[in-house]
């Protein structure tokens, strides 16, 4: 329900008990297309006369290339193009996207394959291959970037007072805690159609950023960025991988260029692991220290970053905590391997497991409980009431080992472990949105921006639809299309802070401007009418109602059409989340079942209360599944990647998943909106790794928790 | 998926293997599979009966009830018939690994769910195809797919015709079928986002909704 609008105020949201359509579960307007496959994604676009596409992707991380022949891609069926992309005498200097040798275009995707095969590669294979963060260290090591291999990324504090204050603690932990690299993953691969007629160009990426893609298309095409037009209306998840257009995006421009006619280039799924992303890996030596009163009292902390040939990510120590005394040097240490790049929260879910673990083990080492514990040294207040939440949630007060761990028996063990969140979110200005009422009733709010899952597109309507007392299913939204007003990239979940103010500023604009039309056919003031249930009336006469439809007629001939930016007064940064996970762990054969896992979030104004508990549940899942399964593995003597694949490369799957909660924290009254769905994948890893030393003693310092490591822990306390 | 297709009944095509031997060269029945479209013209058969084929044939296949002439080669798969040899392509059906890792191409031949990408299209002749298309469409949706969509059980949405058409294959054969079943009987498809517990929900719903019709 939308009351009393004046021109003269300051749009605002509603209070949450007085929406009608926000704050509510809500079926995505998405959801129909997608569970009939109707939905086209970038990788189902077919275009007449398109040609598929495909890269030759070399799997050794450094080589001197002597030969690179497309002469024989050119002469198999179907092939129509074949071109050299690195020649013999060149290098490849790292595995992934500086390995793209070829290409080849052709009729179907088997015969641009066939191609592709034929290619005839002579190279000399370069020893070592420094794919691993020992042989980067190693002091003989070939430099690999212009700055060596490894690079101080920043230090801070001062060593020699932390360690004096280490002498004055009653339990100090010494640690090395251990994260690998994590993939992306997504479903849908990398990739692109591009049409191009040699002025203009539709293209069809696979994207997180769909306005901002018209620049990076224009550049390889040589045309103006207003001569392209990027359409995303779907894509197959994007997790932080998917803001360029890639070498893959660079690569089909020019074959479209060449061919004139429409290209489909998109990875495959071996490609996907080479080329298109990663989480950074680390390891983080630690010293913590704790007194008997339980106040985490000082941490050195030297880590180091595995972000192949880019810098990696993790977040200054002490992290979320308050440490008094605290000093670190962080390192990037390279190797001959792709880039990392941003990926959901980069460098949290690595710096929460070392120092979730690290106040664990710390709690324990003082006989304090560890949900206490972590309250102590947490100032601010929203944490605590989310730790005494997800605790009640998961039985914690039940449980019966709360200060030491169970024994090892040979029987399974049920142990619980905690976590807390934190993302920066926020909204910045780029987003404008366009809402469109004809005369018919018809109403529509449009915005360049795109939907990776999160329920975007639904918002974009679900704000309009709130402003005029209207059901969702009567806005219409459009989405995924850069001829509409622009929007900012979905990173660092700045979307929701960043649109869904411009969709509001919109809609009120809209409705003050339909108030001036409505009010002198009901014969009131425009600023004295209220909207609600699909009517109109003046405030306080609902029997003198006109329907929407006939509210809308007043329009007239030309569509009435609003537009709204980014107002900052109706967005905040700054998230806060408590995860709680129950495991059982079979002490006899150190396998582990995660039981249950609890998670309370905080965003401000739930906008889809049924989309926020979905990325909730995401989140924990992913974490869950870093925990247990997920790691890039490479031959440390040959190079290759060991996992490029999903079946060497382990995502969690059905029979991984626990009970899930998802709790909506509506403790938290920030009337305004902020993204969030970041922060959910942060600390489960850690709750899990967490509980398991509640559970049976063991503490496992290097992810994943693979039942041989539980098992070789297990054995030591026998 | 939890369990392959018919294995050990005679087919009415010829073994597998004999597609496979080779590279370029494909042995193909081709009296039973169709005649070869383009290439060259069949070999003289050997004296244990296959004849070889190069370039393509076309198969007669039954997809979501309706009978179609698809050009392919030996080697295509179903999921690359499906989404780039048909006219109009079907591309619900998704490519995601193309291995048979992820179940994001699940269909379901005579009632049994497969992975799209490890069935060869000149295997299927006389087979019932019905891929995502043939469930349901937007305006009417099966049981399956609105309780997906009331559940939210789909976020980016790319697996989710895997999970749907492995949840309805699931609930055709086992209507009473628990969460351990469910679990089990949909445990060969991927999820990224993490919809699992949604698509829990859903397939329970579908369920209760499904024996409510019967």
């Amino acid at each position: 329900m939308a009351t009393t609008p004046s021109p003269q105020d300051k749009v605002a949201w509603e209070p949450r008990d007085e929406m009608t359509v926000l704050n509510k579960d809500a079926r995505r307007l998405d959801g129909p297309v997608k569970v009939t496959g109707r939905a086209v994604y970038p990788h189902d676009v077919r275009l007449p006369n398109m040609v598929y596409a495909r890269l030759l992707v070399h799997p050794a991380p450094r080589s001197k290339l002597t030969r690179v022949d497309v002469e024989p891609a050119r002469q198999v069926p179907g092939v129509v193009y074949a071109e050299v992309l690195k020649s013999g005498g060149e290098e490849v200097l790292y595995q992934g996207d500086d390995a793209v040798l070829a290409v080849v275009a052709a009729e179907t995707p088997e015969a641009a394959e066939d191609g592709v095969r034929a290619v005839v590669v002579e190279l000399e294979e370069l020893w070592p291959p420094m794919v691993t963060p020992e042989q980067a260290l190693a002091d003989d090591s070939p430099k690999i970037t212009e700055n060596g291999n490894v690079v101080v990324a920043g230090t801070r504090g001062d060593q020699a007072e932390v360690e004096a204050t280490l002498g004055r603690c009653d339990a100090v932990v010494e640690a090395s805690y251990s994260l690998p690299v994590q993939h992306h993953a997504c479903l849908e691969t990398h990739g692109c159609v591009v049409d191009f007629d040699g002025e203009k160009a539709t293209t069809y990426p696979s994207t997180q950023m769909v306005t901002g893609s018209t620049g990076m298309f224009a550049r390889e095409l040589g045309i103006s960025r207003s001569d392209v037009r990027v359409l995303t209306p779907y894509m197959g998840g994007g997790f932080g991988a998917k803001f360029g257009i890639g070498k893959e995006g660079a690569v089909a421009s020019e074959v479209a260029k060449a061919l004139m006619r429409p290209v489909h280039l998109m990875l495959t799924r071996p490609q996907e692991f080479l080329m298109a992303g990663n989480r950074s890996g680390s390891k983080q030596v630690m010293k913590g220290g704790a007194t008997k009163d339980g106040v985490f009292q000082a941490l050195y902390v030297e880590a180091d970053k595995h972000g192949g040939m880019g810098r990696g990510s993790l977040p200054t120590p002490p992290y979320i905590y308050d440490v008094a005394s605290n000093a670190s040097t962080i390192r990037q240490v390279h190797t001959a391997t792709d880039a990392n790049r941003a990926m959901r929260a980069p460098g949290h879910p690595q710096a929460s497991f070392a120092m979730e673990s690290m106040v664990d083990e710390l709690s324990y080492a003082i006989g304090m409980d560890p949900v206490e514990f972590r309250k102590k040294n947490l100032s601010s207040e929203v944490y605590h009431r989310q730790l005494d939440r997800v605790a009640k949630e998961i039985g914690w007060a039940e449980h019966e080992h709360r200060t030491e761990p169970g024994k090892v028996d040979g029987n399974v063990r049920v142990g619980i472990g905690f976590g807390v969140s934190t993302w920066g979110s926020g909204g910045r200005p780029g987003c404008k949105c366009e809402v469109r009422i004809e005369a018919d009733g018809s109403i529509r709010s449009s915005v360049g921006t795109q939907d990776l899952g999160t329920g975007s597109r639904t918002y974009v309507a679900s704000i309009v639809a709130e402003e005029f007392g209207l059901e969702l299913s009567q806005v219409e939204a459009r989405i995924g299309d850069s001829d509409l007003p622009p929007s900012v990239g979905s990173g660092g979940s700045v979307t929701t802070g960043s649109l869904a103010p411009a969709v509001k500023d919109a809609a009120h604009n809209a409705r003050v401007a339909l108030c001036d039309k409505v009010a002198p056919v009901l014969e009131c003031d425009p600023d004295e009418l209220t909207w609600q249930g699909g009517k109109v009336y003046p405030t306080g006469e609902p029997d003198r109602a006109l329907t929407w439809k006939e509210a809308c007629a007043t329009v007239g001939s030309d569509p009435l059409v609003a537009m709204g930016e980014f107002q900052p007064h109706l967005h905040q940064g700054r998230v806060h989340g408590a995860q709680a996970a129950k495991i059982s762990v079979d002490t006899l054969t150190g396998e582990i079942k995660v039981l249950k896992m609890v998670t309370i979030q905080d965003q401000g104004i739930p906008l889809i209360r049924s989309a926020l508990r979905s990325q909730i549940n995401g989140g924990m899942v992913q974490a869950l599944s870093y925990g247990l399964l997920e790691q890039r593995v490479h031959d440390a003597d040959l190079g290759y990647m060991l996992t490029a694949n999903l079946e060497d490369y382990k995502i969690a799957g059905v029979q991984e998943i626990p009970e899930m909660v998802a709790i909506i924290d509506d403790d938290d009254t920030r009337q305004t909106v902020c993204g969030m769905a970041e922060a959910t994948c942060i600390p489960g890893h850690a709750a899990i790794a967490n509980a398991l030393y509640n559970a049976c003693g063991v503490r496992i310092r290097d992810l994943p928790l693979s039942a041989d490591r539980v098992v070789t822990e297990l054995a030591k306390r026998i | 998926m939890s369990e392959p297709l018919d294995s050990g009944t005679p087919r009415d095509t010829l073994s597998r293997r004999s597609f496979l031997k080779g590279a370029g060269t494909v042995a193909a029945a081709g009296g039973v599979l169709g005649h070869p479209a383009h290439g060259e013209a069949p070999a003289a058969p050997d004296q244990d009966g296959p004849e070889t084929i190069e370039g393509t044939v076309e198969v007669e296949l039954n997809i979501n009830g309706e009978t179609v002439q698809v050009e392919v080669e030996p080697r295509t798969t179903l999921l690359s018939a499906l989404r780039h040899r048909l006219q109009p392509p079907l591309t619900g059906s998704k490519e995601v690994c193309d291995r048979g890792d992820c179940g994001a191409c699940t269909v379901s031949i005579d009632g049994k769910p497969a992975y799209s990408c490890l069935q060869l299209a000149v295997d299927l002749k006389g087979k019932e195809i019905r891929t995502i298309e043939g469930l349901g469409t937007p305006e009417r949706m099966s049981p399956v797919q609105d309780a997906f969509c009331e559940h939210d059980a789909s976020m980016c949405g790319f697996c989710t015709p895997g999970f749907v058409m492995a949840t309805t294959v699931c609930l055709e054969k086992h209507p009473d079928a628990d969460l351990d079943k469910i679990k089990h009987e949909i445990s060969g498809n991927l999820c990224r986002c993490g919809t699992y517990p949604h698509i829990f929900t859903a397939a329970l719903d579908a369920r209760d909704r499904m024996r409510e019709d019967r």
